[in-house]
């Protein structure tokens, strides 16, 4: 087989196309799959400044709008992942069971090549969290995949929510109680840590609150409470302002975090990986708390044994907002094939299906005004398939962000990196992810690093 | 009015004689030595450099001109200027004439920390103490000064009379000073004992804060309790009575001048996306800032430019392979290509694309000229004897020479505020002075005295280190070997011992919780090889070590089981 090897040249006209790129489109003749307006068979989609402006059947291009011909293809709208480590530098400050105060959006790299993979498989929009390594880890940054960008804060997906990653059950107690022979070393001593920071985030916020109200009364004489900014950060979470993202397994831990979270008044919270999901779906469902899982991944370690390809589906009918997630940067390049598996194992609708990788996942990111379906007036996020996304022939075709192509199977070249190492010797010029096949990057930075393979063997057991 | 019975022309002889004969004395007893380091004084500090070309300043050239140095300053640029009947004369009929150099950010001079070895991990990692997680900004790099350092005189022969010096460490390693590239002690080096807070985007090892976002939000915090503590302060100072009495914090006192906008924060920048994390803390806190080293700056010269970032550009580059292969045509082993699925066409691609991104290195400092953006250049990461040649590869590139002159000189005083008394051959000012015996850009120059605060030394050409000294070194000893891995840089210390004719060895410190010995160490020509196996998460790894060694200094790659491939350095400690 020879391998065609597009030229550097190809490379810069695709440079000098993306330059060229208006964010506007018209998208002709496809099957749309709105995903919360039903199914539109051969419709346009009218993208404006980077917005969806209008859907509907034989629209015209108003001048300077690129046209893409998808007469016999898909469109859907672009696919979020709400569970992903790509495109930032540091994933887990392993250091401390709870650090709040850190965040993964001070690392963004925009060159990560699994951002353009993800691309290639229709993802627009991707939430970059946090390892698990602590009970309660760092922000997260929920980002677009604006791929060709140099400058980070261009990632960025402006305005979404403020998020955070806890992680309950093996992965806290074998960092910090395996490791580190501190707190929490057992799931009971997870829940002690995180009621412990809620309680000290409460403290805070009332001493705060003391020193505010008096310190503008005549003759007030005291000292204000010292800064401190992770349990500013937790306070955040405790008035509301950031979603709780935690990282959960098992039945019993996801009743205790219900209950944790129901004691401190916290209401927006996502449960990540959620295998046992299926055993708690009605408690789940009544607290109003989501649920974003694998599809069928799961025995990689005790605590996910008790697991099945059900959940998503269990879940969903049980009135859980479920996504399907990846946590990989393999998986996350055919997250159409992981809601597939749903109407295998649960015979949900192809809405139901392509809810879990769209609308879905907005939601818990808290974006859902902006993404996740085709509607006039949202972000032209848009990923264009040969075939039903749901069928085993579909075939990324085009992927569209914010109306503008990023990925466009047409003109595809092999090498897309956008930054070169000039010191790096050819034969290791891999195209490899870093993040790559660890079975959870979930503990990236905390056991598959280089803080292990030359440090601490605390954490064998 | 009668003049003294000796004529100028006499004296000047006379002195002449005097300083040429007692030149050839000391050059052979000591060397480079600088000349107030005898035990004899000099018979004058009053220098005359006669007939030399001057550039003054970049575009400032004055041929067959006199430049007159006393005690310490410079007193007469010009032609025709008098000269000093106690003098020491340099014909300099066919010399040239700068300013001296002044290095931006650099550790000469610094004595670097003894390597505790073996550091024990702290009890609870989430809180070491200021010192591990490297948070020490009260430090004052004034303490670890050695004016018998000799990095000193390896940037000094190339003509830096000046540089700012900043202390080992990681967070926050200490604040920077300012100083002479000579003189008597520390105090007397001295030109600014506090120029700047230093900082590096660079965590702990094993402990808070160990990644750049644990560097960052700790920054954040540190800086906002300054701000809470200072303000605080000043309300206790205007009435004490009813409020607590604040308490002594060293470390966030360090801020105070800071916030202050007293002092700038200097960072060391050298990769592209610390230089956005570092300009997103300066939006965040407000604070001065100054990018040091930076190497990959092309693509935040706008930012750079709306925040009225000061920038110090490295002078490390990456090799030019190309240039290497001409000048040593076969010594080299082409390296395997362990990957042969790579076809010619595929090569040339990749080949095609490294040397495209070695243009924006090389082209960095003409990027920024042409931008309107004012740098200056800094040594912290460069090898000393590549300097000169990156130099030229900048001018290459597009820099023009008064421009990178300009860089060395008058940009970096004016960026360290110093312009009144550094970076140009101007009356009064400090008799900072590099001789060369051409133009300094011509690749052909030697540098021949160097005058800091009106000292001279003196280098004799002959006296250069060979280039081609290969084979002739010694890889016995112990090496400091930096790895730079996706999770931050770690270094360990590698010790290579020889019996009889083979090499053996141990890999210790860093992360490593003991040493570890190594299974293969081979030295071919300057290539060296090594392995070790270190054991994590229940598997081993495989870590191969392959580099080219030069004299004291290695570089290649390390590469870790399947985990990866990475950049490593070695620097020899000196045996002793």
């Amino acid at each position: 087989m020879k391998k065609i090897f597009t030229i550097l040249f190809s490379v810069i006209v695709l440079y000098a196309q993306a330059q060229q790129n208006t964010n506007n489109l018209l998208i002709k003749g496809g099957t749309v799959l709105t995903i919360t307006k039903g199914t539109l068979e051969s419709t346009d989609v009218l993208v404006t400044n980077g917005k969806i402006a209008q859907i509907g059947k034989n629209l015209s291009a108003p001048s300077g709008h690129q046209t893409i011909d998808a007469t016999g293809m898909f469109v859907m709208p672009g696919i979020i992942d709400a569970h992903s480590h790509a495109g930032i530098d540091a994933v887990n400050e392993a250091t401390s069971p709870v650090t709040a105060e850190v965040n993964v959006g001070d690392a963004l790299n925009p060159f990560q090549i699994g951002l353009y993979r993800a691309l290639g498989g229709g993802v627009t929009t991707i939430h970059s969290m946090h390892g698990s390594a602590n009970a309660i880890g760092g922000q997260c940054e929920t980002i677009k995949l604006r791929y060709g960008v140099k400058d980070p804060e261009a990632l960025r997906m402006e305005g979404a929510p403020r998020t955070i990653k806890f992680a309950l059950g093996e992965n806290p107690t074998r960092v910090h109680g395996g490791g580190s022979n501190i707190v929490p070393r057992t799931r009971m001593g997870v829940e002690f840590v995180i009621r412990q920071a809620f309680s000290q985030a409460k403290e805070y916020m009332t001493s705060w609150d003391t020193y505010n109200k008096q310190k503008n009364q005549k003759g007030f004489r005291g000292t204000p409470p010292a800064y401190n900014y992770r349990l500013e950060t937790l306070a955040d979470i405790l008035k509301g302002n950031i979603i709780v993202h935690c990282h959960s397994y098992r039945a019993d831990e996801l009743q205790m975090m219900l209950k944790v979270a129901k004691d401190f008044g916290v209401k927006r919270l996502v449960f990540q990986h959620v295998n046992e999901g299926f055993k708690v779906a009605p408690e789940i469902a009544a607290q109003g708390a989501m649920a974003s899982v694998f599809s069928d991944w799961w025995a990689y370690k005790l605590e996910v044994y008790y697991s099945t390809a059900y959940n998503a589906a269990i879940l969903a009918k049980n009135g859980v907002t479920t996504s399907i997630n990846s946590d990989d940067g393999e998986l996350m390049r055919h997250l159409y094939h992981e809601a597939a598996k749903t109407q295998k194992y649960g015979n949900l609708t192809d809405d139901e299906a392509l809810a879990m990788i769209t609308i879905n996942p907005a939601k818990q990111l808290g974006i859902e005004n902006r993404v996740g379906s085709l509607e006039a007036g949202k972000d032209a996020d848009i990923a264009i398939f040969s075939k039903h996304p749901l069928s085993i022939y579909a075939i990324p075709m085009v992927t569209i962000v914010d109306g503008i192509v990023r990925f466009d199977r047409a003109k595809d070249p092999d090498d897309m990196r956008i930054v070169v190492d000039p010191k790096q010797p050819l034969e290791i010029a891999t195209f490899r992810e870093h993040h790559g096949h660890s079975h959870e990057s979930c503990l990236e930075g905390a056991e598959l690093s280089f803080e292990e393979l030359f440090g601490t063997t605390a954490n064998q057991e | 009015m009668k003049k003294s019975h000796r004529s100028p022309a006499f004296g000047n002889v006379l002195f002449w004689l005097a300083m040429s004969l007692s030149m050839t004395a000391h050059a052979q007893q000591f060397g480079q030595q600088p000349q107030e380091e005898k035990e004899l004084a000099p018979v004058s500090r009053t220098y005359a450099i006669t007939n030399a070309t001057i550039n003054q300043g970049p575009g400032r050239k004055i041929t067959q001109a006199t430049l007159v140095i006393r005690n310490g300053l410079i007193t007469a640029v010009g032609k025709g200027v008098p000269v000093p009947a106690e003098a020491i004369i340099i014909k300099g009929d066919s010399l040239h004439i700068y300013a001296g150099f002044i290095d931006g950010l650099s550790r000469v001079g610094v004595a670097k920390p003894k390597e505790e070895a073996n550091r024990e991990r702290p009890k609870d990692p989430g809180n070491p103490t200021p010192e591990f997680a490297g948070i020490t900004p009260e430090k004052d790099v004034r303490t670890a000064i050695s004016p018998q350092e000799k990095s000193i005189d390896e940037i000094r022969a190339l003509g830096f009379t000046a540089a700012q010096v900043v202390p080992y460490g990681n967070m926050l390693p200490g604040s920077a000073a300012v100083i002479l590239l000579g003189g008597k002690s520390v105090d007397a080096m001295i030109l600014n004992g506090k120029s700047a807070l230093f900082s590096e985007l660079q965590g702990a090892q094993r402990a808070y804060p160990s990644t750049v976002i644990a560097v960052m939000a700790k920054f954040r915090e540190l800086y906002r309790q300054a701000l809470q503590a200072k303000n605080y302060e000043t309300l206790y100072a205007s009435n004490r009575a009813g409020l607590n009495r604040p308490t002594s914090d060293r470390i966030l006192e360090a801020f105070y001048p800071v916030i202050d906008k007293k002092i700038p924060v200097v960072f060391e920048a050298d990769r592209y996306l610390e230089t956005q994390r570092i300009i997103n803390l300066q939006n965040d806190l407000g604070f001065l800032l100054v990018l040091a080293d930076v190497k990959e700056g092309w693509e935040a010269i706008s930012k750079i430019k709306s925040t009225n970032t000061k920038v110090f550009l490295s002078l490390d580059l990456p090799e030019d392979k190309k240039d290497e292969k001409k000048d040593s045509k076969d010594k080299k082993p082409e390296p395997k290509a362990e990957d042969t699925t790579l076809t010619a066409e595929e090569k040339e691609a990749l080949e095609k694309r490294k040397a495209e991104f070695l243009a924006l290195y090389t082209g960095q400092a003409a990027a920024f000229q042409k931008a309107g953006v004012t740098f200056g250049f800094s040594t912290l990461s460069a090898k000393a004897s590549d300097v000169r040649a990156n130099l030229r590869r900048m001018i290459k590139a597009g820099l023009t020479e008064d421009q990178a002159l300009a860089a060395l000189t008058t940009n970096s005083a004016q960026l360290l505020g110093l312009s009144d008394r550094l970076g140009t051959l101007d009356n009064g000012k400090i008799a900072n002075v590099v001789i060369t015996d051409k133009p300094y850009f011509n690749e052909k120059a030697n540098v021949r005295y160097v005058f800091v605060d009106g000292v001279m030394y003196k280098y004799d050409p002959k006296d250069a280190p060979k280039a081609d000294a290969a084979g002739k070194f010694d890889i016995v000893g112990t090496w400091t070997v930096t790895t730079n891995t996706p999770d931050g840089k770690t270094e360990e210390i590698v010790t290579i011992k020889k019996e009889g004719k083979d090499f053996s060895g141990s890999v210790s410190g860093g992360k490593l919780t003991q040493a570890v010995p190594l299974e293969l160490v081979e030295l071919n020509g300057t290539s060296l090889k090594y392995n070790y196996t270190v054991q994590a998460g229940g598997q081993s790894y495989k870590v191969d070590v392959q580099a080219t060694v030069d004299a004291t200094s290695f570089k290649g790659t390390a590469q870790v089981g399947t985990t990866g491939s990475f950049a490593v350095e070695g620097k020899k400690e000196p045996n002793r």
